[in-house]
């Protein structure tokens, strides 16, 4: 059962026996759940308590007054409805009244029909309001999932794909020539290349600054670099590259997004490992500078022109290599990085020599530095 | 021993197809659901050792809420053991990509994680870990 479905609730607020009695035995029998409360604050905690769809609030009573509860509504849910009841048809008041967020008002005395349409109007606004609502929610959850429903339409299709791929080179649904296993092995990494272009396009697509900003929290950087360093030395050892985190006793606080840091530095340290020269080392390690921390990725690999340093981080770009050598990646590691690290607040730099190697250093602003003196 | 009897729901046919030789040849039993109705209607029936629980089928998390039912809820209480493998073709369960994280959201999770594509070699040891528990 939704909320449209639901008996309407409404609370009736008012100082006068007669008044709440009549009230309530009209809405009750037009279908309506009617509660009642003989002063402001009594009212105040039902419409907290009952979560009313409608208030009909008398605005003169003692102690606390009609205004009051208006603001009180105002307060806990302004999608209630109310509707204030005026003692002496006073425009003045029944215009304050509407000033403070009343939908309508209605003098007394008035006849059940007269209440009876001002209720019915009131609560088909509520019902527009509440739609309106829960469309919106739903807009943005469907925003929000967007990008996993992409990425699941994009990626399943192939990955059963691969899947069949995996059967037939296992061996799995017959034997293989020679032959068709070299080509087919062909086919699936040309199909894991692609899958993983898609995972980082969408990743490109999905880090909005917004979004990373919302999850800020403090962050130990070293702790996450360390934990870069452990999960990738598997794959430095497949490669023959030796892989190290200097040690580091400064300061490491930052203010940043767990997960996306993670991915920045992973894209800088895999393509380290990635472009390096065989039994190479990738170096990583942390500065302490006077407002940022530094963290310097350095290989050994084969460097990168200084023609191409400028578009590094564009998305696509690839440096081409002269002896044709197969390109890994997929182009969008470094842009990647790059938005990631310019999301909070920092700057990426990069150094090379051809032969020698390439450093890419981060800066990321430090959060324990001393207050600026003014 | 007998052979182990797996149940593979997943809403792709050819995904269960593709997946079939690597089980068969491990020599399990395979039985599949497309959907997590028919999904539920063979665990109870069919009482597998373990299930391999794709996570989106009907909508986003149907694959969450059917894990959290199978360890949790009455109905399936002769079979709160079984262990569940998820698997999915959304990367990363552990990492950035994947929005939602049952786990957080008071959900019991799946005794394993697995991507699409499987590796046949992985698969079956995952596999045969969680059966010797």
């Amino acid at each position: 059962m939704n909320q449209f479905d639901k008996k309407p609730i409404i609370l009736v607020i008012d100082d006068e026996e007669f008044m709440r009695d009549s009230c309530s035995q009209i809405l009750i029998r037009d279908g309506y759940r009617a509660e009642t409360a003989e002063d402001g604050l009594v009212g105040a905690a039902k419409i907290q308590d009952l979560k009313p769809d409608l208030v009909l609030v008398d605005l003169k009573m003692p102690g606390k007054s009609g205004f009051e509860v208006l603001d009180k509504i105002k307060d806990f849910d302004p999608n209630i409805i109310s509707v204030v009841i005026t003692g002496y048809a006073t425009v003045e008041s029944a215009v304050e009244a509407m000033k403070k967020g009343a939908y309508d008002f209605i003098p007394k005395p008035f006849t059940p029909d007269q209440l009876r349409i001002i209720i019915k109007r009131g609560l088909e606004r509520r019902r527009l309001i509440l739609e309106t609502e829960s469309l919106r929610r739903e807009k943005k959850l469907m925003e929000e999932n967007f990008i996993t429903m992409v990425s699941h339409q994009l990626r399943s299709p192939l990955g059963t794909i691969a899947q069949y791929f995996e059967v037939i080179l296992g061996g799995m649904a017959g034997k293989v020539e020679p032959k068709q296993e070299e080509m087919l092995t062909k086919a699936r990494d040309r199909l894991e290349k692609l899958m993983e272009l898609i995972n980082d396009w969408l990743d490109l697509a999905r880090m909005n600054r917004g979004q990373i900003l919302d999850r800020f929290k403090p962050l130990s950087i070293k702790k996450v670099l360390e934990n870069i360093v452990e999960f990738v030395q598997p794959s430095a050892q497949k490669e023959n590259i030796r892989i190290q985190l200097l040690p580091y006793h400064g300061d490491d606080g930052i203010k940043g997004d767990d997960e996306t840091l993670t991915q920045a530095f992973s894209n800088l340290i895999t393509n380290a490992i990635k472009y390096n020269k065989p039994g190479g080392r990738v170096t990583v390690s942390l500065e302490e500078k006077e407002t940022s921390i530094a963290v310097n990725v350095e290989d050994t690999g084969i460097g990168i022109p200084e023609e191409h340093l400028p578009y590094i981080f564009d998305q696509f770009y690839r440096v081409k290599t002269k002896e044709g050598k197969k390109l890994k990646g997929t182009g969008l590691g470094l842009s990647i990085a790059k938005k990631i690290v310019e999301a909070h607040g920092g700057t990426v730099r990069v150094k090379s020599e051809i032969g020698k190697g390439s450093t890419f250093t981060v800066f990321l602003p430090r959060t324990n530095q001393e207050p600026e003196k003014s | 021993m007998d052979k182990a009897k797996i149940l593979v729901i997943d809403d792709d046919p050819d995904f269960v197809d593709a997946v079939t030789p690597i089980l068969q040849s491990a020599r399990y039993n395979v039985i599949s659901a497309a959907n997590p109705a028919e999904g539920k209607e063979k665990i109870l029936k069919e009482k597998p050792d373990l299930i391999l629980l794709d996570i989106m089928m009907d909508s986003l998390f149907d694959g969450f809420s059917l894990c959290h039912n199978i360890k949790t809820s009455k109905e399936f209480e002769d079979v709160h053991d079984t262990p569940v493998i998820f698997i999915s073709a959304v990367k990363e369960m552990t990492g950035t990509r994947f929005q939602f994280k049952g786990e957080e959201q008071g959900l019991i999770g799946p005794d394993d994680y697995i991507d699409k594509p499987v590796k046949p070699e992985d698969l079956v040891a995952r596999i045969e870990k969680l059966l010797a528990k």
